[in-house]
């Protein structure tokens, strides 16, 4: 087909109609926007290539129909990647397949069958071609006013100190400006919140996440909590760039998260913790530990247990006391690439795991390990209870 | 038959049309043509049929019959001729299906005049909307050698001497190249210039709205220079071309002259006469109602009518090489098709109003 400008953005516009409705059904059947976003990325895209096309390829044989609908994937998912649309990479492959397989078929079948001088008119649709367009942007708009108008609602924190506790118990996004200061802690309970940019100074937990999905923790600085920095409950979270002090706690863990093996996974990444007996503690969970800072802390640096699958990855652990990683109670971890030093021996513990061990697997854990660095530490690796460990 | 089939898809009854012409095959006299040059595919691809759609093309019906994906992947790289005899059983079928038979009027129209309300159609009554597919007004020979004994036109029923000179450098002179070679002859092609190769009769981007706009756009005196360029012989590149040549090359048995050398053989490959003036109809036409004409050519608007007789009211239009003014591949299949869709909307436009 040698294609004119108008006829390949006709042809485009009118094929992307059916996958921007299934994408508008399925955001409401999978209560999540990727579908719409991925529809909405691959016609831009589509579109954006038609004109670069219109220069380069006067005549477009049926074959490179392959070629660039690779090209096209490869940069829609790679702008997915960019502007973080969570698409399912199954999910994304198989929705941007079926709308390029039913785009063959419209433009070899439907379209010459509904309009006879399709081919000759490069492609273009005459009168469907405007209304094709006007629906496909009523589609784009009305899925657009409806995420708009569904976003969670901006609250701006000020500056200065706010008494606590703050209860989160709707949607939101709570966003700190410099200097804003929560004092009595925050409890979240509701799903779809964002908390950025705050300190939280004291509280029972500094930040206590309660049966809440998609939860977003960005750099928040947590000091002086009574019992955890981070406490999660049947949650779903996203923890990143934070800084929890635990010094002087002798009981509470800078981050918790616990009972949540049936939801899916949490992240904590690229956080500062401080003292208290254990930095992440992950119990019962899904979850990944990745390039975290932990020090200080008197039990076990990050412990994973009871019958959890974590990934602990790209952490380092250094001067504490026992044990560095602990993976216990028929869990599953893969612990890699993390640097593990100063792992002092417990003097006040007769027990014998906690003679300075880098990485521990406890009590039928399954460990796996591969190219992690154990540094100043009495023992590298050792194997409790029936657990084992695996080399990579 | 393309513009039959178009209208009848477009929802005219077979009584509605009339169509005339000397025989009832619609392929009569390109059957007998490509019969004499021993046409085995089609220079045209899957879109090469008569059907009003493209969809679906002669590459699937192929892959149906046959069962088979093979005319499909070759379509998908330009690669899928119909063999000849596809072709013709896509017409005979196309034939049955829309009822050409019904609309069909044995009778030769040499005068097509515009009077009240339309078209007078040689005595056989007044039309509004008529469209002329007179086809090729007649063979092209070379000059001196029409009459001359040793010579035959590639398009009317031959065999080979051994020795034989061959004009032409196009589509049909390639075809007979073959197979005088084929036959065991030895070849004399007589040619002022090298054949251009290309996969059709014109680049691709001719045939679509994409290079026509442009051509739309040139005025007469340029538009007749381009239809020139666009007249000279071509034929597809490939192996299946140039190897038989090259091997009987090898073997001296294909030479290439300017001139005629004496050969006791001579076979004219010089297609068709060029010109509305070679067809008594066009000719007659265009001298009583003064249409405006370019070099060989009938100016024609872009949708292949003739603009002072056609209004509202009535529509007369140009099918086949006529009407190279509007599409430059018109003696192709894309091209009958080209003209019988505007036409077709013409008329559905006029019966709705």
């Amino acid at each position: 087909m040698a294609y004119t400008l108008r006829g390949r953005v006709e042809s485009r516009v009118a094929a992307a109609l059916a996958p921007l409705l299934v994408s508008c059904a399925l955001a409401l059947a999978l209560d999540a926007w990727w579908p719409v976003e991925l529809a909405g990325l691959m016609l831009a895209v589509g579109l954006a290539l038609d004109a670069a096309y219109y220069r380069l390829v006067p005549y477009q044989p049926g074959w490179a129909a392959l070629p660039l609908g690779l090209l096209e994937l490869g940069l829609v998912m790679g702008l997915a990647r960019l502007l973080q649309v969570e698409a399912p990479l199954p999910g994304a492959l198989g929705f941007f397949a079926g709308s390029w397989l039913l785009a063959q078929a419209l433009g070899h079948a439907v379209f010459p069958l509904a309009r006879l001088s399709y081919g000759e008119d490069g492609g273009e649709l005459g009168r469907v071609g405007p209304g094709a367009a006007a629906t496909a942007l009523v589609a784009l708009a009305a899925a657009g006013g409806v995420a708009w108008a569904t976003q969670p609602p901006v609250v701006h924190l000020s500056a200065g100190v706010h008494q606590g506790p703050l209860v989160l118990d709707h949607s939101q996004h709570l966003i700190g400006e410099p200097g804003a200061v929560v004092r009595g802690g925050i409890i979240v309970k509701a799903d779809d919140v964002t908390i950025r940019n705050v300190t939280v100074i004291g509280g029972d937990h500094g930040i206590q996440v309660d049966l809440s999905k998609n939860v977003l923790i960005e750099r928040v600085s947590i000091l002086g909590a009574y019992l955890d920095g981070i406490n999660v409950r049947r949650s779903e979270v996203t923890i990143r760039d934070c800084s929890v002090s635990m010094v002087g706690n002798e009981f509470g863990q800078g981050i918790d998260i616990s009972f949540t093996a049936d939801l899916e996974p949490s992240m904590v990444e690229n956080c500062l913790l401080t003292g208290g007996q254990e930095g992440i503690f992950l119990d019962s969970v899904h979850a990944m530990a990745i390039d975290n800072h932990v020090r200080q802390t008197t039990l076990r640096g990050i412990t994973v247990t009871e019958m959890a699958m974590a990934t602990v990855d790209g952490n380092r652990v250094e001067d504490g006391v026992g044990i560095g990683i602990l993976c216990s109670d028929y869990s599953m971890c893969d612990i890699r690439e993390n640097s593990i030093s100063g792992i002092r021996r417990d003097h006040e513990s007769s027990d014998s795991m906690r003679e300075g061990y880098g990485i521990v697997s406890h009590y039928f854990a399954h460990t796996e390990v591969e190219g992690n660095e154990v540094s100043r530490t009495r023992h590298t690796m050792g194997a409790f209870a029936d657990a084992y460990i695996t080399s990579r | 038959m393309c513009a039959h089939a178009t209208l009848r898809k477009g929802g005219l009854e077979p009584a509605e049309i009339a169509v005339f012409g000397t025989d009832p095959d619609p392929a009569a006299v390109w059957r007998v043509r490509s019969a004499a040059i021993r046409q085995r595919r089609m220079r045209s691809e899957s879109d090469g049929h008569c059907a009003p759609s493209s969809f679906p093309g002669l590459a699937v019906r192929t892959a149906i019959r046959r069962r088979s994906p093979a005319p499909l992947v070759q379509s998908v790289f330009d690669r899928y001729h119909p063999t000849v005899d596809e072709f013709l059983d896509h017409v005979d079928e196309l034939r049955a299906e829309t009822g050409w038979d019904e609309s069909f009027h044995a009778a030769r129209v040499e005068r097509v005049r515009a009077v009240e309300g339309g078209f007078e159609v040689d005595g056989h009554g007044v039309y509004p909307h008529v469209l002329l597919a007179p086809g090729h007004p007649g063979l092209a020979w070379p000059e001196g050698l029409e009459g001359d004994p040793r010579a035959v036109h590639a398009y009317e029923p031959h065999e080979f001497e051994d020795t034989l000179e061959i004009v032409g450098a196009g589509m049909a002179a390639a075809t007979e190249w073959l197979n005088a070679l084929d036959a065991g002859a030895s070849v004399i092609s007589v040619r002022r210039r090298e054949p251009e190769r290309r996969p059709l009769n014109l680049p691709r981007e001719l045939f679509s709205r994409r290079g026509l706009a442009g051509f739309h756009k040139t005025p007469p005196d340029e538009r007749v220079g381009v239809l020139e360029r666009f007249g000279a012989p071509s034929y597809p590149a490939g192996s299946s071309w140039d190897e038989p040549v090259e091997a009987a090359r090898r073997s001296g048995r294909f030479h290439v002259a300017a001139e005629l050398n004496g050969a006791p053989q001579v076979v004219c490959a010089t297609g068709f006469e060029r010109g509305f003036r070679h067809d008594p109809l066009l000719a007659r036409l265009v001298a009583e109602h003064a249409l405006e004409a370019a070099g060989e050519w009938i100016v024609l608007t872009p949708d292949s009518t003739v603009a002072s007789l056609t209004d509202e009211t009535r529509t007369l239009a140009l099918a086949g090489v006529p009407a190279q003014w509007a599409f430059p591949a018109a003696d192709t299949l894309m091209g009958a098709k080209y003209a019988a869709r505007r036409f077709g909307r013409k008329v559905a436009a006029w019966r709705t109003r």
